[in-house]
Parts: C-alpha cells; sequence; structure tokens
C-alpha cells in the first residue's frame, strides 16, 4: 500500500513539477518520500532476519517431526506383530473351543432351530395374550443360541421346554382374563375376554381376534348368527358343556369371514343394469301378485255364479249368463254367437300382464348376462392397461361382473313361478268361461223348458 | 336317535358346504314332489268316482242330439278336463325352475371364488374350495331334482290326456 502511495506521489510530482507556486510543498514531499525509502529498507532487512530464523526453527521441527515418524512406525511393526500372533493365538483358541463344544456345538445349532420355532409359535398363538412375560425369555434364548461367544445359561435353555409345555396346556384350556380390547371404532375399551385353547378368543357376546402386534381386536364382521349367537351363552357358563364355533386355522376362517361383503355392497356391484334388472323384478313381482289377488276373487265370484241360478253381473260368468238371461227368445245359432262375443270381451281383463310378466321372466336373465359381458369387457380392459400381474384386482372384477347373472336369475325365479300361478289361475276363469258357460247356459234352458212343459 | 341325529348332521354339512341356494332347491323339490304325490294319488283313486259320476249323469239325460245336449257334454268334458290338469303346469313349471336354481348356486358359487381369489391371491386353493363346491353342489342338486320330477311330470301329463280322450269317447251321443 505504501509502495502504491509512492510511486502515485512521484506520478503527481511529475505532472505538476512546472508548478512554480506549489515548490515549497514539492519539496516538503520528496523530503517525506526520501525518509519512507529509508525506514522502508530498515523494516524489509529487519523481516528478512525474522524469516530466517523462523525457517531455522522449521528445521529443527522437521528433524525432530522425522525421528518420531520412524520411532512410530517401528512402533507399528511390532503392533502388526503381536495383532498376527493373537490372531493365531484366537484361530487356535476357537480350534480349541471346537474341540471341547465337540458334539454340543450341534446340539447348540439345534437348540437355536427349535427355538427360534417356537418362538414363532409363540408369538402368533393366543395363549401369550394372558401370559405377557413368556416373549422374553424365548427372546433371549434365541438371541443367546445364535452368537457363539455367549452360551446360554441352564436356566436359559430350561425356558424353552417350559415354554413348550406352557403351550400345550394353554391350547387346551378355556380361560376368562381381562384384556384391552380394540374396537372398530378405534375405541379401546378393557373388557373380560375368554379364551378357547389356541383357537378362538371372545367377549362381549362377540369373536375377537389377535393381530401381528399381539393385540386383540374385535372382528370388523362377525360371522353368521349361527355361530355368534352361542358367544353369550357360553361366556356366562361356568360349568357343563356349551356349544361354541371355534376356528381351528387360527384366526385365517374369521379373516374370510370379514372380507365378505353384505348384501347391499353385492348389489352394488351390479352397478346400472343390475339395480335396472331388480326394478323390472320388483315390477313384475308386484304386477303378478295383483293380478293373483284379481283373479282369487274373480274365481271365488265364478264360483259362487256357478252354483246359483240367478245372473249377478259382479262377475264374468254372471255377465256371459245376463246376455242368455237377455236372449232367450232368440234361435241357438244366435245366442252362440252373441255368447262367444261376450266372452270375447271378458277375456283381456283375465289376461291383464300374463304377457309383461312372461317377457320379464324371459328377459331379466338376459339383462344379467348383459351386465356379465359388460362387466368381463371392464375387467378385460383393465387387464391390456396393468397386464396380469395382479390377479386380484381381476378376480374382484369377475366376481362382480357374476353379480349381475345372480341378479338376473333372482328376478327371473319368483316371476317365472308367479306367472306359473297367475296363468293357471286366469286359465282356469277362461276355461269355465269358453267351454262351460254354453253348458250352464243349456241346463238353465232345459229346467225352464222342462217347467214350461209341466 | 343317533343314527338319526348323524343323518342329520350329515344332511347340515351337505346343506353348508352347498351353501342357501341348496334350501331353496329344497323348497322347490319339495312342493313339486307334493304336488306329484297329489296328482299320482287323483289320478288312480279320486278321479275313477269323478268319472263315474259324470258318466252316469250323461246316461240319465233323456235325449243326447240336441245342441243343448252337445253343450252340456262339452261343458262336463270341460269341467272333468279342469281337474285332470289342475296343476300339471305348475308342476311343469317347477321342474323347469329346479335347474334355474341350481344356476343361480353355480353363480354365487363362482363369486365366493372369484372373491376369495380377490381377496388372497390365486395361490390359496384351500380357501377357493369352498366357494367350488358351492358352485358344483347346487347344480347337481338342481339336476337330480329336475330329473326326479321329469319322468313323472310327463308320465301324469300323458296319463291325464288319455283319462281326458277316453271320458269323451264313454259319453256317447246315441246308443
Amino acid at each position: 500500500m505504501k509502495k502504491i502511495l509512492t510511486s502515485v506521489a512521484i506520478i503527481a510530482l511529475g505532472l505538476t513539477g512546472s508548478a512554480q507556486a506549489q515548490d515549497a510543498d514539492m519539496q516538503s514531499l520528496l523530503n517525506k518520500v526520501r525518509n519512507g525509502t529509508v525506514s522502508e529498507s530498515a523494516a524489509h532487512k529487519q523481516r528478512e532476519q525474522e524469516f530466517l530464523k523462523a525457517k531455522q526453527d522449521q528445521q529443527s521441527l522437521l528433524t525432530k517431526a522425522e525421528a518420531k515418524q520412524a520411532e512410530l512406525e517401528r512402533e507399528s511393526a511390532r503392533l502388526e506383530e503381536a495383532r498376527r500372533q493373537n490372531e493365531a493365538e484366537i484361530t487356535r483358541q476357537l480350534e480349541v473351543q471346537r474341540e471341547r463344544l465337540g458334539q454340543l456345538s450341534e446340539l447348540f445349532g439345534v437348540l437355536q432351530q427349535a427355538a427360534g420355532d417356537a418362538r414363532s409359535t409363540i408369538s402368533t398363538s393366543h395363549i401369550t395374550l394372558d401370559n405377557p412375560g413368556r416373549m422374553a425369555e424365548i427372546d433371549t434364548l434365541v438371541e443367546k443360541a445364535s452368537e457363539s461367544s455367549d452360551l446360554p445359561t441352564l436356566n436359559e435353555i430350561r425356558a424353552w421346554p417350559a415354554q413348550m409345555m406352557l403351550e400345550m396346556v394353554g391350547s387346551g384350556q378355556v380361560k376368562t382374563f381381562s384384556a384391552d380390547v380394540r374396537l372398530n371404532d378405534g375405541n379401546t375399551q378393557t373388557m373380560d375376554v375368554t379364551r378357547v385353547g389356541d383357537f378362538v378368543i371372545v367377549g362381549d357376546g362377540k369373536y375377537l381376534q389377535m393381530n401381528s402386534k399381539g393385540e386383540i381386536s374385535e372382528l370388523q364382521r362377525q360371522p353368521s348368527s349361527r355361530f355368534t349367537s352361542t358367544v353369550s351363552a357360553f361366556e356366562n357358563a361356568t360349568t357343563g358343556l356349551h356349544a361354541l364355533g371355534i376356528d381351528p386355522t387360527r384366526g385365517q376362517l374369521l379373516n374370510l369371514e370379514v372380507e365378505k361383503p353384505t348384501i347391499m355392497e353385492r348389489l352394488d356391484q351390479g352397478g346400472l343394469i343390475g339395480y335396472l334388472t331388480l326394478a323390472l323384478g320388483a315390477i313384475g313381482v308386484v304386477l303378478a301378485v295383483f293380478q293373483w289377488f284379481y283373479l282369487a276373487l274373480v274365481t271365488g265370484k265364478v264360483k259362487k255364479q256357478i252354483r246359483s241360478d240367478v245372473a249377478n253381473t259382479n262377475n264374468p260368468l254372471g255377465r256371459v249368463l245376463a246376455v242368455y238371461e237377455n236372449n232367450k227368445s232368440v234361435d241357438v245359432e244366435t245366442l252362440e254367437l252373441k255368447l262367444d262375443e261376450a266372452i270375447l270381451k271378458e277375456t283381456p281383463a283375465l289376461e291383464r300382464f300374463l304377457t309383461l310378466i312372461k317377457l320379464i321372466s324371459a328377459v331379466a336373465p338376459l339383462f344379467g348376462l348383459l351386465g356379465t359381458v359388460t362387466g368381463m369387457i371392464e375387467t378385460f380392459q383393465a387387464i391390456t392397461l396393468f397386464g396380469t400381474g395382479d390377479p386380484s384386482q381381476m378376480a374382484g372384477g369377475i366376481s362382480a361382473a357374476l353379480m349381475t347373472t345372480v341378479e338376473g336369475l333372482v328376478v327371473a325365479i319368483p316371476t317365472l313361478l308367479l306367472h306359473s300361478f297367475v296363468s293357471g289361475s286366469s286359465k282356469g276363469v277362461i276355461h269355465v268361461l269358453e267351454e262351460q258357460s254354453a253348458g250352464i247356459v243349456a241346463v238353465h234352458a232345459e229346467k225352464e223348458h222342462a217347467n214350461a212343459s209341466a | 336317535m343317533l343314527a338319526l341325529n348323524e343323518a342329520f348332521d350329515a344332511i347340515r354339512a351337505f346343506m353348508e358346504r352347498g351353501g342357501d341356494v341348496l334350501f331353496l332347491i329344497l323348497a322347490v323339490t319339495f312342493i313339486m314332489w307334493v304336488l306329484i304325490v297329489e296328482r299320482l294319488w287323483f289320478l288312480s283313486l279320486e278321479y275313477k268316482k269323478q268319472k263315474n259320476r259324470v258318466i252316469d249323469a250323461w246316461e240319465a239325460r233323456s235325449e243326447r242330439r240336441s245342441w243343448y245336449a252337445h253343450k252340456i257334454r262339452a261343458a262336463m268334458v270341460s269341467e272333468a278336463n279342469h281337474n285332470l290338469f289342475q296343476g300339471v303346469n305348475l308342476i311343469k313349471t317347477l321342474v323347469a325352475l329346479c335347474p334355474l336354481v341350481g344356476l343361480l348356486g353355480t353363480v354365487t358359487g363362482m363369486i365366493e371364488v372369484f372373491d376369495v381369489m380377490g381377496s388372497q391371491g390365486s395361490s390359496n386353493a384351500r380357501a377357493m374350495a369352498a366357494g367350488v363346491s358351492k358352485a358344483t353342489i347346487p347344480t347337481m342338486a338342481g339336476m337330480v331334482a329336475a330329473l326326479s320330477g321329469v319322468f313323472l311330470s310327463t308320465y301324469i301329463e300323458r296319463r291325464a290326456k288319455t283319462e281326458s280322450e277316453r271320458l269323451e269317447d264313454s259319453l256317447t251321443m246315441d246308443h
């Protein structure tokens, strides 16, 4: 910085050398610069000396460090040698240990395996629920048995047969104890639960399950009422024999039960076509039942009419007979024509809705088929997009598609049956009208003739 | 008593393996057989009395040639036919219904199979087996029920037709 200032001063001097007015100032500046140069060179010398001294110091340090390095290298070589010797010693000692263990090493291998198996059994066993400490013991054994450095003690080994015995005894017990149960609404409640062997836990009249974390939780859906109805009686029983459904697969069957969809969920799977089919079925059933009641009423009245001599116009046969009553004087051919006409007038009311019901019963399975096919198309489109990597997705689509077939059949079966009933009673009345009305007329006519001649 | 219990258990196990649809098949089959037995009983016992009554009434008539007589004869035959064919159509419908209900069972069983496949993957054959048995047992039951009824329903129909024709032949116009 000083150097730069000096040179700037010199340039400034050169530039202003001709300025006479400032001569005195320039002289003093020159003096300053000269003085500065002198003092500067003194400082430089001092610094040079300092550097030299520092250089000597460094040299001595380097020598020292080199000496230390050599010493440390010797030390390292020594330690390396010691390590090699120790390794050889370890190998030898391990060899000795192996020799001394002899057949016992195989035994510990078996113990480790057996204890591992036992741990996986115990961790999923319902018996662990009311014997909380048993996992720790078996865990210690498994840990020790898997290490070669630390052998399990006799007491630790004894944990294994003891836990196996507990498992055996526990699987034959019916035991009631208090436990925290996670309910379906997310809350936890402490209640008395009953454990039946290793197969099933019940509590509060419901089937419970043990999840992978060892907690007890309520089943999202209870199995069918035939099984659940026995639970309360079983829980409250103190002695004697009581029926209870158990799950020998330790929860698998109950879990399958949970995954079954409800009827409403099922119906929803059928989709628009499913609802359409069901609506059609409802219309068919309502019409059929209505017409069936109507025909039952008519049949009753017709039967009453057959027995009576007076034509009553509240029923089809009565109206046909009334035609005869009004046309007693006409000849036989005309009477027959008039009767036919009267019968023709009566049939539409008796055959009402029959074709529609028959149509619905025939169309419903076709609707079901349509829904199945469209569902399958959707499934296969999903396969085109995502491939067959996920069979569960595909299977779900197929089961939803089949639902419409079920709905079609569910509609077709009752409508077919109802159609048979309704057409039976309708045919009965029509037969009476078509084949017997003329006969009844003839009987009346003959009676009157006989009365007239008598 | 024990044997009865065992039989009941066996039936219940069969019913449970086949699913709820089996109860529907059972109901349909039961109604069908009640109707079949009623028809057979009517044709072999009851009908003879009715036939004799009709023939006697016809024979008792003073004249059997007029238009009135023809109509009365037609009415008599029609009434006899009505009795003869009562329920025959219903039996035929029920016979046709049996395989349909069986099909319903098949489809619901298949849905169960695919449900299991959907939740457990296709590797769990044991879980799927329940659905498969629910798919096959109702089909078989429906077929068996239909077959058990189809011969007798045909027999009853043919017998009724023959009887009707025979009655018509017995009611002769002149003597």
